[in-house]
């Protein structure tokens, strides 16, 4: 059933986060990369929502691309994974959704 | 570039053959790309011409086979909306063929 | 059997390559029967707009490519609910037949298939 839903673009810059959040099912989850881990940044609104999200929804971002970003104080529900990690998750759910 | 005479005018083609511009065509272009091809235009050829002319001004683009042979049975009937009958008007590639004869650019969806 | 493809448009149609990108891959898909769907999404959904003028543009007219799309065998058509009443689209007065869903059907409507892309 479940979707893995993967972004990459800037929260800030675009809208593909907010239009993704409306569109998660229960048991789908969401791969931060790139720009888009800045949606984990402290005091934004774009945190908010993603903390917000039900707790069945798995909340995934890419190591290198959070440490590269100095993003510290990260949310508990945060899973995050290196590049093996990445594929492994693109196996484990379903169908993977790029968000090109 | 190729190009194909008809009448004493020059007409621009592209590599494969196809019309470079859809305004060129008429019935005597329609003549001369057949012969090109070694096809004898009867009027079972013309009413499939015709109506690819339509798909496209409808559509803005040229059928693969499949959309082809359901536009063909939608305005013409089953027993002319079929590949066998399509296969064998126009030398077993219809969607191309057709589309070059009829001035249309080449399907882009034909893989 | 084959495997199903959503592919998920939400770039408006004459601001850059992407509504034709996704319109291709569907067309492509089409010929080769395989069961596909088209969901408008965000922007996307203005490639539904009544009586647009790409002309003035000099660019092809990819809504009446859309017309085509169940010549080519697609039939399973989709538009976001939000996405339309955002951008003021009613969703009656559409030029093309589509279902119209809101976000929870939007969620199934992703699972249901084999393979998504979002463009």
């Amino acid at each position: 059933m479940a979707t893995l839903h993967l972004l990459s673009h800037s929260p800030f810059a675009d809208d593909r986060l907010a239009s993704c959040l409306p569109l998660l099912g229960a048991d789908d989850a969401l791969l931060l990369s790139g720009d888009a881990v800045y949606a984990l940044h402290a005091n934004t609104r774009q945190r908010q929502a993603l903390e917000k999200l039900p707790e069945t929804v798995a909340l995934f971002a890419l190591e290198e691309d959070v440490r590269a970003r100095a993003l510290e104080a990260l949310p508990a529900r945060v899973t995050l994974v290196d590049y093996p990690g990445f594929v492994e998750l693109s196996c484990r759910y379903e169908r993977v959704n790029s968000w090109l | 570039m190729n190009t194909l005479c008809v009448d004493g005018r020059a007409i621009a083609l592209d590599q494969d053959g196809f019309l470079l511009d859809l305004q060129d065509w008429n019935e005597a272009v329609a003549q001369a790309l057949a012969e090109r091809e070694g096809l004898a235009l009867e009027a079972e050829h013309w009413e499939i011409l015709r109506l690819l002319r339509e798909f496209h001004a409808e559509f803005q683009l040229s059928p693969a086979t499949r959309p082809l042979i359901k536009y063909t049975a939608l305005k013409l009937g089953p027993e002319k909306g079929n590949s066998l009958h399509l296969n064998r008007l126009f030398k077993g590639t219809p969607a191309k063929l057709a589309a070059k004869l009829a001035g249309l650019p080449k399907p882009s969806n034909c893989l | 059997m084959a495997r199903s493809m959503l592919v998920i448009s939400r770039q408006a149609p004459w601001s850059g390559p992407s509504a034709r990108e996704a319109l291709d891959i569907v067309l492509a898909g089409g010929a080769f029967e395989l069961p596909l769907g088209l969901l408008f999404l965000d922007d996307g959904v203005f490639q539904l707009a009544a009586a647009q003028q790409p002309a003035q543009l000099e660019q092809k007219d990819l809504t009446a490519n859309l017309q085509a799309l169940p010549l080519f065998g697609v039939e399973s058509l989709y538009a976001a609910r939000r996405s339309l009443a955002e951008r003021g689209l009613d969703e009656q007065a559409l030029p093309l037949s589509v279902e119209v869903l809101d976000d929870i059907g939007l969620s199934a409507l992703i699972n249901r298939y084999d393979h998504v892309i979002t463009i």
